[in-house]
């Protein structure tokens, strides 16, 4: 049985992205302990998606290595925009993708699966929504649904890209609640984010980028890097 | 004119009339599929990019071999996947890569029109231009009923990962899926327009793929839902624009691609009207 911590260990060596000639995150060092819970804070275009996306392996590295014990058991949450909203698919089917990793391509998801997605939405509050098509819900419920996905995941590293941008304030309340959640459970939390307040209350610790790393470590010690 | 001979006529006593309405209904089972999952991924550009990409192949193939089905649809395929290929390396934002597909788009229509005007006739040029879709002969019809058949198999075999990469594709990315369902969908469209192109002609082969589908999208059904309907709206246009080019004497491939416009105009407009009925019975309840 895996325990939700195990291979929760994300280690950076010289992570460099680029796009084109264009340099998105050059050199970044450094190592996510299991079951911290991460902010990642910086200016437009700091390289923070890019960091991501580059723990995701979504996108190539120019350079570097992203180590991760639990790379099969890593969930990463892009930004809401990238999502199609009138995609013909309801929010049961959605959140039960979260269990690719048992269906895969050819077969069918099981019964369990099925009760475990339905319990991921009543915990995100979502139960009664579970037949209607996206198309039909607001973007606080797709984040909402999105959040139950990754509840599904039970993955060991969780990465989620400004999970609360555009997003109603009942919302952010429930999915911080869940984002807390994780981290009582022992699970890595790496999010983008933009409220400054927020990290301060509710992270531990955070990651300042601007293209390359200014301060990691508590969230006291690194944010003042983030004015200067 | 009685019923029979309005609507089963044309088909009782002209052979090259089933031909084409057997080659248009086999046409209707692959591209209901592929059209549907190109509408959803919002990919119709790339569609019409190749569409015409068929286009210098299957030149190629007739400066070769003359008008035969098989060289066209060899040359075409060819031609096609390559275009596929380049094409994916178009990197940059949308407007660039929208920019990058018109231009290999003109590039590969305007090259196959001069090679085929190059050796043939204007009857020729007409021809890949828009196809013949009443001159089908037996081995056009074999070639397009194998053609269709892989796709629709191959279309049910990848159906999860390729509904699925049309929603999220960064999801399956992270899910450590690494099979090429991009390419092979793209392979599969190409495929799809090969088996067009002999009916419909580089121009139109498009239409009986993305018409029907976006008449189908209109009605907010679920993907499966979807393909299915989007076929039965191929096999409506097929069968009213054949019996209109036979009784308005009209070029029948544009009749076809005619009737899917208007099962789309009509879709439109009909599926906006539920809409807001259902919202304004919604409202009085």
């Amino acid at each position: 049985m895996l325990r939700p911590t195990d291979g929760g260990l994300v280690l950076l060596r010289d992570v460099t992205v680029r796009y084109g000639r264009y340099v998105a995150l050059e050199g970044v060092s450094g190592e996510f302990v299991p079951g911290s819970l991460t902010a990642v804070v910086g200016a437009n275009g700091a390289g923070k998606s890019t960091l991501l996306a580059a723990i995701a392996g979504v996108v190539r590295l120019a350079n570097g290595v992203v180590t991760c014990a639990a790379r099969r058991r890593l969930a990463y949450l892009p930004q809401l925009a990238a999502l199609d909203r009138d995609y013909p698919l309801t929010v049961s089917e959605l959140i039960t993708l979260g269990g690719w990793r048992e269906f895969g391509a050819f077969r069918s998801p099981g019964t369990a699966l099925r009760a475990s997605a339905a319990a991921a939405a009543e915990t995100v509050g979502l139960a009664g929504q579970l037949p209607r098509p996206l198309g039909e819900i607001s973007v606080g419920e797709l984040q909402r649904a999105l959040f139950a996905r990754l509840i599904v995941q039970d993955a060991a590293v969780i990465l989620l890209d400004e999970p609360f941008a555009a997003v109603d304030a009942q919302t952010v309340s429930v999915l911080l609640g869940q984002v807390t959640r994780w981290h009582q459970e022992g699970r890595t939390v790496i999010a983008v984010l933009h409220d400054l307040d927020l990290v301060r209350a509710r992270f531990p610790s955070t990651l300042v980028l601007a293209r390359r790393c200014l301060a990691w470590g508590a969230t006291e010690a690194a944010l003042p890097a983030m004015a200067a | 004119m009685s019923l029979h001979a309005l609507i089963v006529e044309p088909f009782e006593t002209l052979a090259f009339m089933r031909a084409a309405l057997v080659a248009c209904l086999a046409l209707a089972l692959s591209n209901g599929a592929v059209g549907t999952l190109l509408v959803l991924r919002r990919m119709s550009l790339d569609g019409d990019v190749l569409g015409h990409a068929v286009m210098p192949g299957a030149a190629v193939g007739f400066l070769y071999a003359g008008p035969s089905p098989a060289w066209l649809s060899l040359g075409g395929l060819a031609s096609g996947l390559a275009v596929a290929a380049l094409a994916g390396l178009i990197t940059g934002g949308r407007a660039r890569r929208d920019a990058g597909l018109v231009a290999f788009y003109l590039v590969a229509l305007s090259l196959g029109v001069v090679l085929v005007a190059w050796r043939g006739s204007n009857v020729d040029v007409m021809r890949v231009l828009f196809g013949t879709v009443l001159a089908i002969d037996q081995r056009a019809l074999l070639q397009i009923a194998v053609a269709s058949s892989v796709i629709v198999l191959a279309i049910a075999g990848l159906y999860r990962p390729l509904a699925v990469g049309a929603f999220d594709p960064a999801f399956l990315r992270a899910m450590g899926t690494r099979a090429p369902y991009e390419t092979a969908f793209q392979a599969l469209v190409v495929l799809a327009l090969v088996a067009s192109f002999q009916a419909f002609g580089t121009l139109l082969a498009v239409g009986p793929m993305l018409l029907p589908a976006a008449a189908a999208r209109c009605w907010a059904l679920g993907v499966a839902a979807s393909m299915v309907l989007a076929t039965g709206f191929g096999v409506i246009a097929s069968v009213t624009g054949l019996l209109a080019s036979y009784h308005g004497n009209l070029p029948s491939g544009p009749a076809i691609v005619l009737a899917a416009g208007l099962l789309f105009g009509v879709s439109l407009v009909a599926a906006g009207a539920q809409r807001r009925l259902t919202a304004r019975i919604g409202r009085s309840i």
